[in-house]
């Protein structure tokens, strides 16, 4: 998918798609600057061997804003091949792209590799959000998957702002030990970075964050251009308005 | 006369020492002694302390093995293995990638800064030592600002030039971080020095085995699970009172 901003708005000007994956067209929420679109995953969730490939590239002052249809279900590999999911963005001068969170969900014996690169140029901003579900939790499924790989890494120019991976084995690893999961079930993450960052006030943030008795959490600074939130916790609701909250909180500092 | 001189002055001009002085080289940099700061470090581990989570031995070697399990041998291990042998090839790109890829693992900002702010004593320490040309030109990318001089990176490279065999430098590498966390937690839970010997001793196999993990590992391995340990480590700098600086 390529963005482009003409005439103060923003246009998906080049899109090229596969079933079962689908872009929909712009839509135009509360400017005509700012284009939402929907990925749309239409089989339903990814069996093993699949590979689903996003590459978004937001020309310079292209505004978007991609959200999910629903949530990433991976179901069992009964094949031991896992589910391939790439991401690549790139963004250009002063362009913005927001990605807010659904949960990806791996089901008994999936096995899941995730890989997400981010390359972005001085001065354009990026807001993405995810949340890792330990398995379908109301069917008494957490932490059932065979294999959960997630890659995930921002880069401002040649400088890495991010690189953060995880390799989850359950069986082959104590989760609950004191200096991991611990008795938490989801893992949420936000990433914020931009030129207005240093608008952000960390220890603000911070105390708003150990409000909650439900979740832990915590934020830290990238390197002055970036800020990051970790959450760990059981409650997904939750879990998901907090990270929309301060996400929205980001995304108004640029008003 | 002045050869001799020139060498006595240069004691770790290595082409001319024996295995076992490298071995003893290696022991010293790793020495409590050796003046980088790891016993200010805790990263993370005292956020764990303050919340009471460390009270006992077990506790504590508990908190070690997630560390040198989930964190050490899946991150900083690999970086060391993976820059000894980019040093050994003189791959400069390569090492300026896994600067940033170090950089970047690291999160939590004090913990970041922790990793700087050893590499840069280490290398202000090593530098009078060596004679490395690979070491001397570290510090020119340094004293320019073309690298953040992370530890792990460093590390690898002083250790290829010393000719110590990697997967030694590896395990002396894995052996003085746990140590460093559990002489730190014997004066902050506080837990007294036997049960601190005790605690060590117990982590001897875990660190050899971890040692083989990297040994097996490329850098496409690399990740870390210790996602409570990199929270701790954020929360660090909200803590009211603190001991160490991560």
């Amino acid at each position: 998918m390529e963005f482009q901003k003409r005439n103060n708005r923003t246009l998906l000007t080049n899109c090229f798609q596969q079933p079962p994956l689908k872009a929909s067209r712009e839509l135009y929420l509360s400017n005509k600057e700012k284009a939402t679109v929907y990925i749309m995953e239409s089989s339903g969730g990814m069996v093993a061997g699949d590979c689903n490939e996003f590459d978004v590239h937001l020309m310079k002052d292209a505004n978007v804003c991609l959200r999910q249809q629903s949530a990433t279900k991976v179901y069992p590999s009964l094949n031991e091949l896992s589910c391939v999911q790439h991401f690549s963005v790139k963004l250009d001068e002063r362009a913005r792209l927001e990605w807010t969170p659904e949960v990806i969900i791996p089901f008994e014996h999936a096995r899941f590799s995730g890989n997400t690169n981010i390359q972005m140029k001085q001065e354009s901003t990026l807001l993405w959000g995810e949340i890792i579900a330990p398995g379908r939790e109301k069917r008494n499924e957490c932490f059932h998957y065979d294999d959960f790989r997630s890659s995930f890494q921002i880069w401002l120019e040649e400088e890495c702002l991010a690189y953060d991976t995880l390799h989850l084995s359950p069986a082959m690893m104590p989760l609950q030990q004191m200096g991991l999961l611990e008795n938490s079930l989801y893992i949420g993450s936000l990433w914020f970075v931009s030129p207005v960052v240093q608008e952000v006030n960390l220890k603000d943030i911070h105390e708003q964050l150990q409000e909650s008795e439900q979740l832990k959490a915590s934020v830290t600074s990238l390197e002055g251009k970036g800020v990051h939130i970790r959450w760990l916790g059981s409650d997904l609701w939750l879990m998901k308005k907090e990270i929309n909250k301060l996400g929205k909180k980001f995304i108004d500092l640029q008003k | 006369m002045s050869g001799q001189k020139e060498d006595s002055n240069n004691r770790l001009n290595t082409g001319g020492i024996s295995t076992d002085q490298q071995l003893l080289h290696l022991f010293q940099i790793h020495d409590s002694a050796f003046p980088i700061g790891s016993y200010t470090q805790s990263f993370g581990m005292e956020t764990y302390i303050q919340q009471n989570m460390i009270k006992t031995k077990q506790d504590l070697i508990e908190y070690c093995k997630s560390y040198l399990y989930y964190n050490l041998a899946c991150g900083d291990g690999i970086l060391i293995k993976e820059s000894y042998k980019a040093a050994e090839n003189e791959d400069f790109d390569k090492l300026a990638k896994l600067e940033q890829i170090c950089n970047g693992m690291k999160l939590a900002k004090e913990s970041r800064d922790g990793s700087i702010k050893m590499g840069k004593q280490f290398l202000q320490t090593v530098l009078p030592l060596s004679e490395s040309k690979l070491v001397n030109e570290w510090k020119n990318k340094f004293d320019n600002k073309v690298i953040k001089g992370h530890y792990p990176v460093l590390y690898g490279i002083y250790t290829a030039s010393l000719d110590v065999h990697v997967e030694q430098a590896v395990l002396t590498f894995l052996y003085a971080s746990v140590n460093g966390l559990i002489q730190n937690a014997v004066r902050a839970v506080p837990l007294g020095q036997n049960n601190g010997v005790q605690a060590m001793y117990e982590l001897l196999s875990p660190i050899e085995e971890a040692s083989h993990i990297v040994e097996n590992s490329t850098l496409d391995d690399l990740h870390n699970n210790a996602l409570g340990i990199e929270m701790a480590s954020m929360q660090h700098e909200y803590l009211f009172s603190r001991l160490f600086i991560s």
